[in-house]
């Protein structure tokens, strides 16, 4: 037998099959090409450019991870399918006497075909998009951009690697589909006779439960902290429910339209409802992972689109000027006038000497404490917190913030007054709505109404842990009695600051020089004169912009790469549904024409199918989204996105990009769906 | 009086570009009368098939018309033949033709749920035409959980329900054993008895016994035509039996 034998018979299969293969091939470059641009910025060496290039190599790192298994896993998918399909055509050759080994022979050569061409347009493809990629990767990064041409020869071969063991894996998993049936068996594969579903109604309803249950979380969850935790728990509720409630509760829900009967004998719903009941079996995962990808893409995508444009307003937030300082003194009698009287001078001293005015200068004095807040009573048992970090994110575990009430009407021009043991209130994490605070040492507080603004405080907006603040008309009075806790190793546990920020005036990069000299100003004037504090903390906006446009904007950039991989993923399953559907249908509807259905009655009803096929997924999607945006915008306080509103117009406008690009596949798709059921006008006649 | 009337049907088929001509019906006349159960006989490729779809408004005639009922096929518009065809036409396939997603109750209401029929009349009318055809206990099952025979009445009462002008059968009989064959037949005989226009196109001598009048086709035309008349089914067996190996054998005819 001639060796070129093979290599022509499995081109020609897929040369003749090109309906299937095309879109398969596509999807293999597709894969190729996204895993080389992810590998390929791994290696790009103006990641070094970048600031903070380490974190983001590490999110690359973890995108080519999942990128890797996705594609294999998609590609088993999909190829699962493609087999199904040949199994007609492998029992012909087999009963026209081929062998199994050389039924062997033509997968092995199939899949040599398809990973060349895969490789050997992927790679190139990848190549050239890289570039772009990478223009754009510095751009979202602000990097210096390089106008040349790279190959990273390491990219190619970890993308040899990956992409041959899964085309190995395929390979073997086709071989042993066909391996391990009869010729008979593969010729019929097509046409067994198929049980109707029945409707499992335990299942069903369990998948409606889940939902609700996750649903519920998303939306009652106060605490950022404990959010984390329930997100996830959340996510994998959402995805076992969809998948439950697409496979069991679509079933259902047609069995009960079905017994209606006035519903159903309607010439619209009759034809698409039962052919429905079938299709939800055995396509019910298939809708079910559409909607988890979709909802997945407009997660990713809006809430990593939020954090980089929303960046500026948390930096702003977070920064309420272009330089701020702590200082931390020993006790209250450290924070005296007299005391941060002259350390003001010295400050201002140096200001002058370098020629700079401060400007908008905030400044205050404040004292911070950890306790474990419940029912309006504070433990402040060091023994509770001390060591055990699960303790740290235990929900109740607050910091307080008391400030006192002279500063706070100076920096933001109100006029409140307290009396004696009162307290106003602030909430940077989760609402407290007690009538009042006690400390289990100290005082209580009555507190008479809340404050619309305390920003100064960068430690309390960062910090995950929820912060109170407390405006006190007198802050040694408030912390009496408090002073003398001491944390496990002897520090005292109250920490007495001084805030000091200020805008420079100046140039982005001279802000940060400035800030940087000015900081080690400060640094030295704590060895010199101890008495006056202790340590320093100070933030400069302008350096730390860079440092979160890197972070938001590496996580952007990888969310719209996996986006871009899974609406690939959802566009092919979308894809191979229908085609593989409308293989099913030619016959029946070939019949229904037959007892008298005319044309525009099967357009009709293939219309009606194909938009609940189609949008069923879609309208999950926009509801699992719906439920996450309130548990997303809570995690989102914790990047310090508190521009809420913008977040939910991102999510709005990515699902409307995304719901656009879907409509535009389901016009492609039901093209070929209704080609294929009612074949081609000559051969009608 | 005649319910169909199909006088000089032609049928050419031409490749694409015009080149070679087939024809497959060249002059095709016949009637049949209200209430008649006739069969159309000949071998493979004599044009039955073709002649059915034209009956049945699936395939258009190159020349000549089928009047049914008055009514001309020719002049009904593209967009509404289907719907003649439900209201005036009752079909019986070989392979039934019954969809596997519906239970047999819906496989035989869905001509009517076309037509948009009410459910309960849709019920009152399956009443008496499933008790008749002997499926009341399975209009229930999918088609995959019955036997031949029994798809088989599905389909008949399917293609009664509309109450059709007439049936028309493309070898019904094709598909099943010899005992759901004689059961089958017999129950074409009893609902031809209460009036059903009946038009079976079929190769099966025992199929054609059954009927009141057998037409042979051979090459594109009506050759023949034997009436049953007082014979008994043995007697006419024979007699279509000897015609179909005159036919050919390419004997003379009587």
């Amino acid at each position: 037998m001639k060796l070129t034998l093979y290599p022509k018979l499995a081109f020609d299969s897929i040369r003749k099959n090109r309906r299937l293969y095309v879109p398969y091939i596509l999807t293999c470059i597709g894969m190729v090409v996204m895993y080389y641009i992810i590998c390929f910025l791994k290696y790009f060496s103006g990641l070094e450019t970048v600031p903070h290039g380490e974190i983001i190599s590490e999110f690359l790192i973890m995108g080519e991870f999942v990128i890797a298994i996705f594609a294999g896993i998609f590609l088993f998918y999909t190829n699962s399918f493609l087999i199904r399909r040949r199994k007609k055509e492998f029992g012909l050759y087999n009963i026209l006497g081929m062998g199994k080994n050389a039924l062997t022979l033509i997968i092995f050569w199939e899949t040599v075909i398809i990973a060349a061409i895969s490789l050997g347009v992927g790679l190139p493809v990848g190549i050239i998009l890289s570039k772009l990629a990478e223009l754009c990767f510095v751009n979202i990064l602000q990097g210096d951009v390089n106008y040349s041409l790279s190959v990273a020869p390491a990219a190619v071969l970890s993308t040899f690697e990956v992409f041959g063991i899964i085309f190995l894996l395929l390979f073997i998993s086709s071989v042993l589909k066909t391996r391990f049936s009869t010729a008979i068996s593969l010729v019929r594969s097509e046409n067994v006779g198929e049980k109707p579903p029945k409707a499992n109604w335990l299942l069903g309803i369990l998948g409606i439960v889940l939902l609700g249950w996750a649903y519920y979380i998303a939306v009652v969850t106060e605490n950022p902290i404990a959010a984390i935790f329930l997100f996830f728990v959340a996510v994998v509720m959402v995805i076992v429910g969809t998948y439950l409630v697409m496979i069991s509760g679509s079933v259902l829900l047609c069995r009960i339209l079905q017994k209606n009967k006035s519903y159903y004998y309607k010439p619209n719903h009759f034809v698409s409802l039962s052919s429905m009941v079938y299709r939800m079996k055995r396509n019910g995962a298939g809708l079910a992972s559409i909607c988890i990808l979709a909802t997945m893409v407009l997660v990713m995508i809006s809430s990593t689109a939020s954090l980089y444009y929303g960046n500026e307003n948390a930096l702003l937030r977070q920064y309420p000027r272009e330089m701020d300082t702590y200082y931390y003194m020993n006790s209250i009698a450290d924070l005296s006038d007299e005391n941060i009287g002259r350390l003001r001078e010295k400050l201002d001293g140096y200001h002058s000497e370098h020629g700079l005015v401060p400007q908008n200068v905030i400044e205050c004095r404040q004292i911070c404490v950890a306790g474990y807040l419940k029912d309006g009573v504070v433990e402040t048992d060091v023994s509770l917190f001390d060591t055990s970090e699960i303790k740290i994110v235990d929900e109740g575990i607050t910091e307080f913030i008391f400030s006192s009430l002279e500063d706070y009407n100076r920096i933001y021009g109100t006029d409140y007054s307290l009396n004696d043991g009162e307290a106003l209130i602030f909430t940077v994490h989760g609402d407290y709505v007690g009538d009042t605070v006690s400390f289990n040492n100290g005082r209580t507080l009555k507190i008479v109404g809340s404050v619309e603004d305390y920003s100064i405080d960068v430690d309390a907006m960062v910090s995950i842990v929820p912060s109170v603040v407390l405006v006190v008309p007198d802050l040694g009075k408030a912390v009496e009695g408090l002073d003398r806790l001491a944390t496990y190793n002897g520090d005292p546990m109250l920490s007495y600051q001084w805030v000091y920020c200020f805008d420079m005036g100046l140039e982005p990069e001279e802000q940060i020089a400035y800030g940087q000299s000015f900081w080690k100003y400060c640094y030295d004037l704590r060895t010199d004169n101890s008495d006056d504090f202790v340590s320093i903390t100070a933030n400069i906006r302008e350096l730390d912009r860079s440092d979160f446009l890197t972070l938001y904007g590496g996580l952007f950039f990888l969310g719209l790469m996996l986006s871009v991989v899974f609406i690939f993923a959802a566009v092919l399953i979308i894809y191979y549904k229908q085609i593989s559907e409308g293989y099913e249908d030619q016959s029946r509807f070939e019949i229904m024409k037959k007892v008298g259905m005319t044309d525009r009655d099967i357009r009709k009803s293939i219309n009606s199918q194909l938009l609940t096929v189609f949008f069923l997924p879609l309208a999950f999607a926009a509801l699992h989204l719906g439920f996450a945006l309130p548990i997303i915008s809570r995690l989102l306080l914790l990047f310090n996105l508190r521009n809420i509103p913008l977040f939910y117009l991102v999510a709005a406008g990515c699902f409307a990009v995304f719901a656009l690009c879907y409509a535009l596949v389901y016009k492609i798709t039901s093209h070929s769906y209704y080609k294929i059921v009612i074949g081609d006008k000559e051969g009608k006649q | 009086m005649s319910i169909l009337e199909v006088s000089g049907i032609k049928k050419v088929y031409s490749s694409r570009f015009g080149g070679n001509k087939v024809e497959a019906l060249k002059n095709v006349n016949f009637s049949v009368e209200k209430g008649e159960y006739a069969a159309i006989m000949g071998e493979s490729g004599s044009g039955k098939t073709t002649l059915l779809n034209i009956l049945a408004a699936l395939d258009k005639p190159t020349g000549g018309s089928v009047i049914l009922d008055g009514l001309n096929l020719a002049k009904i518009k593209e967009s509404a033949i289907a719907q003649f065809r439900r209201d005036n036409l009752g079909f019986v396939f070989q392979d039934f033709n019954l969809l596997d997603t519906f239970t047999l109750e819906d496989n035989i209401f869905l001509p009517l749920v076309l037509a948009g029929t009410p459910y309960r009349e849709m019920q009152d009318r399956l009443r008496p035409i499933a008790a008749k055809l002997g499926i009341p206990g399975i209009l229930k099952k999918y088609p995959y959980e019955v036997s031949g025979g029994q798809k088989q009445r599905a389909a008949v009462a399917r293609a009664m329900i509309t109450d059709p002008k007439i049936i028309l059968a493309d070898e019904p009989t094709g598909a099943l054993d010899s005992r759901s064959t004689d059961e089958l037949l017999k129950l074409f005989g009893d609902v031809n008895m209460l009036g059903q226009t009946i038009l079976m196109v079929t190769h099966s001598v025992k199929a054609a016994s059954s009927a009141g009048r057998v037409l042979f086709i051979k090459d594109g035309e009506v050759y023949h035509q034997l009436y049953r008349g007082a014979d008994t089914r043995e007697q006419f067996y024979q007699r279509i039996s000897d015609t179909l190996t005159i036919l050919a054998t390419g004997g003379e005819r009587e």
